[in-house]
């Protein structure tokens, strides 16, 4: 008999949903911790008078009160939506493109419509078709895609997607050119494209789309707390279920039984050596950590080499995080997230993030805005933050680290200070996190924050589940899209896989022992 | 298979290719994709040539753990020795000058750590052979581990450590170029490191050492600094003296406003680094506000929790420091703690290891879940807000005032 119905590894996002999800549908399960709190990247830490935020910027999926969306439930499954409380975002996001534009989409369908139509009356026409097909295409994807695909049926393929059939899978830049004339529109558009982490030309129209219209509807969300608050209310109702968790306790192996066709899972070995059995197994490490790493199998499984191979590393991130001695209105900051770019480039914006030249964009991030709790009063938190490569990084000799993170946080605040000038100056506390620190607390490779780059055949119909070894599971952003709602969501999906196995194991085990008994 | 999801995905992949059964190839750009895909399987790396090459990569500026040798131990003072570590493992971590490493040691059977900061500028870890730390150790009265560190290590002693951490250092994104560092007793160790760090690196930065101390024969460093002060024109020494003997001839009493004043005058544009016991730091601090200095040009490095908790705001008025309480850690067993000990020293006395290194209430590292009872949280505990609403505290710095339960 196994200790443990299903062992989890890691306490991400999907690592802590999937252990919620399992134990509260029954399964004993254990979750491992490499670090001493759970959350990954949805975590804080705290320096002077300021908890800082790390990685959410803005939660989508939640939908409101009176239009909830698919999150509420989810969150609700789980036991934590009396735990937590969530501050809607009065707006998507400004952009700022220095000496060209400077307009703010607010969070409403149609309020977005009118504020473009209003900043670019000659593109009315493009405007209403654009945002007409991003409704379209984002409700083909969820509802009619997956059922023409469960029929495996063309027909209803061509007649209820047929707008995804089009544009779905067209890179998002040709879709804008083709509504489109005016550049600065389709930057302003396109600006979504830094939560996917590639540029519009290669990442696919229906992931722009779908952010677009889904924040747009169902509107941009913090959480009181920060998103620490969700991990360890994620963690608690893990606990309140019955969950066993260990902190600061890495594994180092997955075993298994290679007596077979298919390699089989039998459990892990922790840090300390101890030895924990197991039938299932949902890694919340990056895919090239659990089977490049951990799993005990002399050569990479042949179907996840390949997979691999056709891989590359996704974008890591070097973030600053500034606790101001005033509030955001002081700096003449407005809204939550503001985009500050000096190029509309896009092509150019992430062949930088391949360097350390300075970034020609810029996430500014202001929790404040929204909920003054962020801070002491009459203080505020920011975060600047660029997209960046790891591998950059890697190269620099370690004794010349820290005065090069130094260097580089400096352009950021530069660019920054161009729209908001001042903020040197009311710094009270800083903390830098370069791609090295993504990867010291996700231990991903390159610092991967969103997993494998999402280039238009990464996404969902061009990949398989890995399933190379029978009872491990990956749940994270290795397998799918990275970001906040799809890491939660993937941990649910994959403990209720796992669950159904859970069940039919017991349900085996019970009549074997009926068998034995008589 | 285990969802329709996943068959579904299967199915598209599997008769990739085949135009009559998959319905995905009426998508537009879908069939590129998989050619993409394909001509990426042939040239790409599956990621296998290095086993573990991310935590490799961490552990060249993060490793877990250090592995020490003592190489030399240096007599400083009376009461204060440095030991000079070298590492039996791999190179030593970089640091930034301030920060700290948490040693582990191992006293008559009881598992214990603390922290103390490199003293030697970090320019000497590099060296392959003879990289090392310097941890300058200054003798605490009924110190358990200072005790122990001064009259048992010898040469040759090995330990563990973590690697470096902490947040006292030069920060030249906001701490600007004019730098005062008010020290008192082992508030040396770390100022070694400092103003080695920005000579030796030739900053174009002014520093200015206030280094108080009790005894003119105790002050640790006292040539090193004097020699430096005398050759670099952009660092300057000022030796204070508390209780001095008959006769001696420089400054003496406390780091107050008017010696402070009078030392750097203005401290308009200065940043100030306080290192040095509770009392001085907290001294120091009220002087400098006194003359009008930001709470953000302060930098005060932390110094383990609190000596005497019940003296402290909201401490529960019927519990006293001396009272006895039972922690049982859920399913390890229970032992009976003092109110007035840190929850993280009961737990080692009896045989429980904790992960932790400031040991200050800072760091975070040695988190404990309270399921049931209470625990005081003196200010210097660094708690999350979610950590409250879930009952999570940091065991360094929290004291059982009643029965307790806890998890971690």
């Amino acid at each position: 008999m196994s200790e443990f119905d299903a062992i989890v590894i890691g306490a991400g996002n999907g690592g802590l949903t999937a252990a919620a999800a399992l134990q509260r549908g029954g399964a004993k399960t254990l979750l491992l911790e490499r670090h001493n709190i759970p959350g990954g990247c949805a975590t804080s830490f705290v320096r002077g008078e300021f908890e800082f935020e790390v990685a959410l910027h803005q939660l989508s999926g939640l939908g409101t009160e009176d239009k909830p969306f698919i999150m509420r439930k989810v969150f609700n499954e789980l036991g934590v939506m009396d735990k937590v409380e969530f501050v809607q975002e009065g707006e998507l996001y400004r952009m700022i493109v220095v000496d060209e534009f400077d307009i703010t989409l607010p969070a409403s369908w149609s309020g977005i419509r009118n504020t473009l139509i209003e900043n670019f009356p000659q593109e009315e026409e493009g405007v209403v078709g654009f945002m007409e097909l991003c409704e379209q295409v984002t409700m083909e994807s969820f509802m009619g895609l997956p059922q023409a695909r469960k029929m495996n049926s063309e027909k209803m393929l061509n007649t209820n997607c047929k707008n995804y059939v089009k544009y779905g899978l067209r890179d998002a830049k040709s879709v804008l050119d083709e509504f489109f004339d005016d550049e600065q529109i389709k930057t302003l558009l396109a600006a979504y494209w830094c939560y996917l982490g590639m540029p519009p030309k290669d990442c696919n129209f229906c992931d722009l789309a779908v952010m677009l219209y889904a924040y747009g509807v169902f509107k941009p969300w913090h959480i009181k707390g920060g998103s620490q608050a969700l991990s360890s209310a994620l963690l608690e109702s893990f606990l309140e279920a019955g969950g066993e968790v260990r902190f600061n306790c890495s594994v180092d192996a997955i075993t298994t039984d290679q007596s077979g066709e298919k390699p089989k899972v039998t459990g892990v070995v922790t840090e300390n050596g101890d030895s924990i059995s197991c039938s299932q197994i949902i890694s919340n490490a990056s895919s090239v950590v659990t089977f490049g790493d951990l799993l005990d199998t002399p050569v990479l499984p042949s179907g996840i080499s390949q997979d691999f191979k056709s891989r590359d590393l996704g974008t890591s991130a070097f973030c600053l995080y500034l606790g101001i001695d005033c509030t955001p209105e002081k700096l003449g900051i407005k809204n939550a997230s503001t985009f500050i770019s000096n190029t509309m480039d896009e092509e150019l914006m992430h062949d930088t993030m391949s360097t350390m030249n300075p970034p020609v964009a810029t996430m500014l991030t202001c929790y404040n805005v929204d909920d003054p709790s962020f801070a002491p009063p009459g203080k505020s938190q920011l975060s600047l933050l660029c997209l960046q490569y790891g591998s950059v990084w890697e190269d620099v000799p370690v004794e010349d680290y820290a005065e090069t993170k130094y260097h580089f946080a400096e352009h950021l605040i530069e660019q920054a200070e161009q729209v908001f000038p001042g903020i040197r100056d009311h710094i009270e506390e800083v903390e830098v996190a370069t791609p090295l620190t993504m990867m010291r607390y996700l231990n991903t490779p390159g610092g991967a924050i969103y997993g494998f780059q999402q280039n238009p055949e990464d996404g969902p119909l061009h990949r398989e589940r890995y399933d190379q070894v029978s009872g491990l599971h990956l749940a994270g952003s290795w397998q799918g899209m990275g970001g906040f709602q799809p890491t939660y969501m993937v941990g649910v999906s994959t403990a209720k896989a796992v669950l159904k196995k859970v069940r039919q194991n017991k349900t085996t085990q019970e009549s074997e022992a009926e068998v034995a008994n008589v | 298979m285990s969802n329709s999801i996943s068959n579904s995905n299967n199915t598209s992949a599997k008769n990739a290719g085949n135009a009559k059964t998959n319905i995905l190839e009426n998508i537009v750009g879908y069939s590129e994709g998989v050619e993409r895909k394909r001509a990426r399987e042939k040239t790409g790396s599956d990621f296998s040539q290095e086993k573990w090459k991310t935590s490799n990569d961490i552990a060249k500026l993060h490793p877990k753990r250090l592995q020490l040798k003592v190489a030399e131990v240096i007599q400083d003072t009376p009461s204060t020795k440095t030991f000079r570590l070298v590492s039996t493992g791999a190179i030593l971590p970089p640091f930034q000058a301030g920060q700290y490493i948490n040693l582990y040691v191992n006293i008559n059977g009881v598992e214990t750590a603390r922290p103390y900061a490199i003293s030697s500028c970090p320019t000497h870890r590099a060296d392959p052979e003879n990289g090392y730390y310097d941890l300058t150790v200054k003798l605490v009265d009924g110190g358990f581990v200072t005790n122990y560190l001064l009259h048992n290590v010898e040469v040759g002693q090995q330990f563990s450590a973590t690697s470096p951490m902490g947040t006292f250092y030069h920060n030249p994104l906001f701490h600007g170029d004019k730098l005062v560092f008010l020290a008192g007793g082992s508030g040396g160790a770390p100022a070694r490191a400092m103003i080695e760090s920005v000579l030796n690196r030739g900053l174009k930065i002014d520093f200015h050492l206030i280094y108080g101390n009790s005894y003119e024969n105790d002050v640790i460093f006292e040539d090193t600094f004097r020699e430096l002060a005398e050759k670099h024109d952009n660092f300057h020494l000022t030796e204070v003296i508390s209780r001095p003997t008959e006769g001696y001839s420089g400054r003496t009493g406390h780091l107050n406003a008017e010696l402070i004043t009078d030392v750097i005058g203005s401290v308009e544009g200065k940043t100030f680094y306080v290192c040095g016991p509770t009392p001085f730091n907290e001294f120091c601090e009220d002087q400098l506000t006194s003359l009008g200095v930001q709470g953000k040009h302060i930098r005060i490095e932390c110094n383990g929790p609190p000596k005497t908790p019940s003296c402290l705001e909201n401490w529960p008025s019927v519990v006293s420091e001396q009272d006895e309480v039972r922690v049982k850690v859920q399913g390890k067993g229970e032992f009976i703690a003092k109110v007035g000990e840190p929850l993280l020293n009961s737990l080692e006395r009896n045989g429980y290891t904790v992960e932790n290194a400031c040991r200050s209430g800072e760091c975070s590292l040695c988190r404990v879940k309270v399921i049931e009872g209470e625990v005081f949280n003196p200010p210097e505990a660094r708690l999350r807000k979610s950590d409250e609403t879930f009952g999570w505290t940091h065991s360094c710095v929290a004291f059982p005032t009643t029965d307790i339960e806890i998890l971690y």
